[in-house]
Protein backbone atom coordinates (compact mmCIF):
# COMPACT_ATOMS: atom_id res chain seq x y z
CA UNK A 1 0.00 0.00 0.00
CA UNK A 2 1.45 3.35 -1.04
CA UNK A 3 0.05 6.69 0.07
CA UNK A 4 -0.73 9.56 -2.24
CA UNK A 5 1.88 12.38 -2.18
CA UNK A 6 -0.38 14.79 -0.28
CA UNK A 7 -1.33 12.18 2.33
CA UNK A 8 2.32 11.18 2.68
CA UNK A 9 3.35 14.81 3.26
CA UNK A 10 0.67 15.20 5.91
CA UNK A 11 1.65 11.95 7.67
CA UNK A 12 5.33 12.92 7.51
CA UNK A 13 4.57 16.34 9.03
CA UNK A 14 2.66 14.74 11.92
CA UNK A 15 5.42 12.15 12.38
CA UNK A 16 8.23 14.72 12.52
CA UNK A 17 6.21 16.97 14.83
CA UNK A 18 5.37 14.18 17.27
CA UNK A 19 8.86 12.64 17.26
CA UNK A 20 10.81 15.89 17.61
CA UNK A 21 8.18 17.08 20.10
CA UNK A 22 8.77 13.92 22.13
CA UNK A 23 12.52 14.60 22.05
CA UNK A 24 11.99 18.20 23.19
CA UNK A 25 9.64 17.10 25.96
CA UNK A 26 12.22 14.59 27.19
CA UNK A 27 14.85 17.36 27.22
CA UNK A 28 12.52 19.50 29.34
CA UNK A 29 11.82 16.51 31.58
CA UNK A 30 15.56 15.96 32.01
CA UNK A 31 16.00 19.60 33.08
CA UNK A 32 13.29 19.13 35.71
CA UNK A 33 14.87 15.87 36.87
CA UNK A 34 18.30 17.51 37.25
CA UNK A 35 16.73 20.41 39.17
CA UNK A 36 14.96 17.95 41.48
CA UNK A 37 18.19 16.06 42.09
CA UNK A 38 20.45 19.03 42.74
CA UNK A 39 18.29 21.75 44.30
CA UNK A 40 18.27 22.42 48.04
CA UNK A 41 14.93 24.20 47.82
CA UNK A 42 12.29 21.72 49.01
CA UNK A 43 9.45 23.64 47.33
CA UNK A 44 11.26 23.55 44.01
CA UNK A 45 11.94 19.81 44.37
CA UNK A 46 8.28 19.13 45.19
CA UNK A 47 7.17 21.28 42.26
CA UNK A 48 9.48 19.55 39.80
CA UNK A 49 8.29 16.06 40.76
CA UNK A 50 4.67 17.16 40.36
CA UNK A 51 5.54 18.77 37.01
CA UNK A 52 7.33 15.58 35.91
CA UNK A 53 4.23 13.52 36.67
CA UNK A 54 2.01 15.85 34.63
CA UNK A 55 4.54 16.04 31.80
CA UNK A 56 4.87 12.27 31.71
CA UNK A 57 1.16 11.58 31.49
CA UNK A 58 -0.01 14.47 29.31
CA UNK A 59 2.98 15.22 27.08
CA UNK A 60 5.42 12.30 26.88
CA UNK A 61 2.88 9.47 26.58
CA UNK A 62 0.67 11.16 23.91
CA UNK A 63 3.69 12.24 21.84
CA UNK A 64 5.20 8.76 22.15
CA UNK A 65 1.98 7.11 20.95
CA UNK A 66 1.64 9.62 18.11
CA UNK A 67 5.24 9.01 17.08
CA UNK A 68 4.76 5.23 16.97
CA UNK A 69 1.46 5.41 15.08
CA UNK A 70 2.67 7.90 12.48
CA UNK A 71 5.95 6.00 12.15
CA UNK A 72 4.03 2.84 11.34
CA UNK A 73 1.89 4.71 8.82
CA UNK A 74 4.98 6.25 7.19
CA UNK A 75 6.86 2.97 6.94
CA UNK A 76 3.97 0.82 5.78
CA UNK A 77 2.56 3.53 3.50
CA UNK A 78 5.78 4.02 1.54
CA UNK A 79 8.18 1.67 -0.20
CA UNK A 80 10.55 1.91 2.77
CA UNK A 81 8.52 -0.73 4.60
CA UNK A 82 8.96 -1.64 8.27
CA UNK A 83 11.30 -4.62 7.98
CA UNK A 84 13.06 -3.98 4.66
CA UNK A 85 15.80 -1.57 5.69
CA UNK A 86 18.00 -1.86 8.74
CA UNK A 87 17.70 1.83 9.64
CA UNK A 88 13.89 1.61 9.74
CA UNK A 89 14.02 -1.61 11.75
CA UNK A 90 16.59 -0.26 14.25
CA UNK A 91 14.59 2.95 14.64
CA UNK A 92 11.40 0.96 15.20
CA UNK A 93 13.05 -1.26 17.85
CA UNK A 94 14.52 1.75 19.70
CA UNK A 95 11.15 3.51 19.64
CA UNK A 96 9.26 0.46 20.91
CA UNK A 97 11.82 -0.12 23.70
CA UNK A 98 11.65 3.57 24.69
CA UNK A 99 7.85 3.46 24.69
CA UNK A 100 7.71 0.33 26.86
CA UNK A 101 10.11 1.84 29.40
CA UNK A 102 8.10 5.08 29.39
CA UNK A 103 4.81 3.25 29.97
CA UNK A 104 6.31 1.30 32.88
CA UNK A 105 7.89 4.46 34.26
CA UNK A 106 4.56 6.31 34.49
CA UNK A 107 3.86 4.30 37.66
CA UNK A 108 7.08 5.59 39.18
CA UNK A 109 6.20 9.13 38.14
CA UNK A 110 2.85 8.82 39.90
CA UNK A 111 4.64 7.46 42.94
CA UNK A 112 7.14 10.34 42.94
CA UNK A 113 4.28 12.82 42.47
CA UNK A 114 2.52 11.30 45.47
CA UNK A 115 5.69 11.65 47.52
CA UNK A 116 6.09 15.27 46.48
CA UNK A 117 2.61 15.98 47.80
CA UNK A 118 3.56 14.56 51.21
CA UNK A 119 4.70 17.59 53.16
CA UNK A 120 6.24 15.48 55.94
CA UNK A 121 9.10 14.35 53.68
CA UNK A 122 12.34 16.30 53.59
CA UNK A 123 14.25 17.29 50.49
CA UNK A 124 16.67 14.39 51.03
CA UNK A 125 13.76 11.94 51.20
CA UNK A 126 12.44 13.23 47.90
CA UNK A 127 15.71 13.25 45.99
CA UNK A 128 15.92 10.45 43.44
CA UNK A 129 18.44 9.88 40.60
CA UNK A 130 16.08 7.60 38.66
CA UNK A 131 14.37 10.31 36.53
CA UNK A 132 17.74 11.75 35.46
CA UNK A 133 19.01 8.38 34.27
CA UNK A 134 15.78 7.45 32.49
CA UNK A 135 15.42 10.84 30.82
CA UNK A 136 19.10 10.87 29.84
CA UNK A 137 18.86 7.49 28.17
CA UNK A 138 15.57 8.42 26.51
CA UNK A 139 17.14 11.58 25.12
CA UNK A 140 20.06 9.57 23.75
CA UNK A 141 17.70 7.03 22.17
CA UNK A 142 15.59 9.71 20.51
CA UNK A 143 18.67 11.52 19.22
CA UNK A 144 19.76 8.24 17.64
CA UNK A 145 16.38 7.71 15.97
CA UNK A 146 16.38 11.29 14.68
CA UNK A 147 19.87 10.83 13.27
CA UNK A 148 18.86 7.55 11.61
CA UNK A 149 15.86 9.27 10.02
CA UNK A 150 18.02 11.98 8.50
CA UNK A 151 21.04 9.92 7.36
CA UNK A 152 19.13 6.75 6.43
CA UNK A 153 22.25 4.53 6.43
CA UNK A 154 22.36 1.83 3.79
CA UNK A 155 21.59 -1.81 4.33
CA UNK A 156 18.66 -4.04 3.43
CA UNK A 157 17.44 -6.93 5.53
CA UNK A 158 17.10 -10.43 4.10
CA UNK A 159 13.33 -9.87 3.96
CA UNK A 160 13.87 -6.60 2.10
CA UNK A 161 16.10 -8.31 -0.47
CA UNK A 162 13.52 -11.05 -1.04
CA UNK A 163 10.78 -8.47 -1.54
CA UNK A 164 12.99 -6.49 -3.89
CA UNK A 165 13.82 -9.55 -5.99
CA UNK A 166 10.14 -10.49 -6.10
CA UNK A 167 9.20 -7.03 -7.32
CA UNK A 168 11.94 -7.14 -9.95
CA UNK A 169 10.70 -10.49 -11.26
CA UNK A 170 7.12 -9.18 -11.33
CA UNK A 171 8.16 -6.08 -13.23
CA UNK A 172 10.00 -8.14 -15.87
CA UNK A 173 6.92 -10.19 -16.72
CA UNK B 1 3.69 -3.34 -16.33
CA UNK B 2 5.11 -1.66 -13.29
CA UNK B 3 8.38 0.21 -13.09
CA UNK B 4 11.25 -1.78 -11.59
CA UNK B 5 11.54 -1.31 -7.83
CA UNK B 6 14.46 0.68 -6.49
CA UNK B 7 17.48 -1.24 -5.21
CA UNK B 8 17.82 1.28 -2.41
CA UNK B 9 16.03 4.59 -1.85
CA UNK B 10 18.09 7.72 -2.00
CA UNK B 11 19.17 9.00 1.40
CA UNK B 12 17.51 12.34 0.79
CA UNK B 13 14.15 10.80 -0.01
CA UNK B 14 11.39 10.33 2.51
CA UNK B 15 9.34 8.17 0.20
CA UNK B 16 11.80 5.43 -0.60
CA UNK B 17 11.06 5.70 -4.32
CA UNK B 18 14.31 7.21 -5.54
CA UNK B 19 16.83 4.85 -7.01
CA UNK B 20 20.38 4.45 -5.91
CA UNK B 21 23.21 1.96 -6.18
CA UNK B 22 22.98 -1.66 -5.07
CA UNK B 23 23.72 -2.24 -1.41
CA UNK B 24 26.15 -4.98 -0.37
CA UNK B 25 24.77 -8.22 1.06
CA UNK B 26 24.95 -9.09 4.75
CA UNK B 27 24.49 -7.09 7.90
CA UNK B 28 26.08 -3.63 7.55
CA UNK B 29 28.87 -2.68 9.91
CA UNK B 30 26.90 0.19 11.43
CA UNK B 31 24.17 -2.25 12.52
CA UNK B 32 26.76 -4.45 14.27
CA UNK B 33 28.28 -1.40 16.02
CA UNK B 34 24.81 -0.28 17.06
CA UNK B 35 24.06 -3.73 18.44
CA UNK B 36 27.25 -3.80 20.53
CA UNK B 37 26.58 -0.31 21.92
CA UNK B 38 22.97 -1.25 22.68
CA UNK B 39 24.07 -4.36 24.60
CA UNK B 40 26.64 -2.33 26.60
CA UNK B 41 24.02 0.33 27.44
CA UNK B 42 21.50 -2.36 28.41
CA UNK B 43 24.03 -3.99 30.75
CA UNK B 44 24.89 -0.61 32.30
CA UNK B 45 21.20 0.10 32.77
CA UNK B 46 20.64 -3.26 34.50
CA UNK B 47 23.70 -2.76 36.73
CA UNK B 48 22.47 0.71 37.72
CA UNK B 49 19.04 -0.76 38.44
CA UNK B 50 20.59 -3.30 40.78
CA UNK B 51 22.81 -0.84 42.63
CA UNK B 52 21.62 1.16 45.60
CA UNK B 53 20.17 4.50 44.63
CA UNK B 54 19.85 3.49 41.03
CA UNK B 55 16.72 3.56 38.96
CA UNK B 56 15.64 0.20 40.35
CA UNK B 57 14.96 2.01 43.55
CA UNK B 58 12.22 4.03 41.85
CA UNK B 59 11.65 5.79 45.11
CA UNK B 60 13.46 7.70 47.78
CA UNK B 61 16.90 6.49 48.67
CA UNK B 62 16.45 7.13 52.35
CA UNK B 63 13.71 6.56 54.86
CA UNK B 64 10.51 6.82 52.89
CA UNK B 65 9.33 3.55 54.39
CA UNK B 66 9.24 5.32 57.71
CA UNK B 67 6.56 7.52 56.23
CA UNK B 68 4.43 4.56 55.20
CA UNK B 69 4.97 5.22 51.51
CA UNK B 70 4.75 2.24 49.25
CA UNK B 71 6.01 2.04 45.74
CA UNK B 72 3.40 0.85 43.27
Amino acid sequence: MTMSPSLRKFALTVHITSTVGWLGAVAGFLALAIAALTSQDVQLVRGTYLAMEVTGWYVLVPLCLASIMTGLVMSLGTSWGLFRHYWVLVKFLITIASALILFMYTRTLSYLGGMAADTTLSVDDLRNPSPVLHAGLALLALLVTTTLSVYKPRGMTRYGRRKQQGQRRASQM
Amino acid sequence: MADPPPPYPDSTSDTGVETNNETPAGIPRWVKVFGIIAIILLLLFIILHLTVGGPGNHGPRSNASEHSLRQP
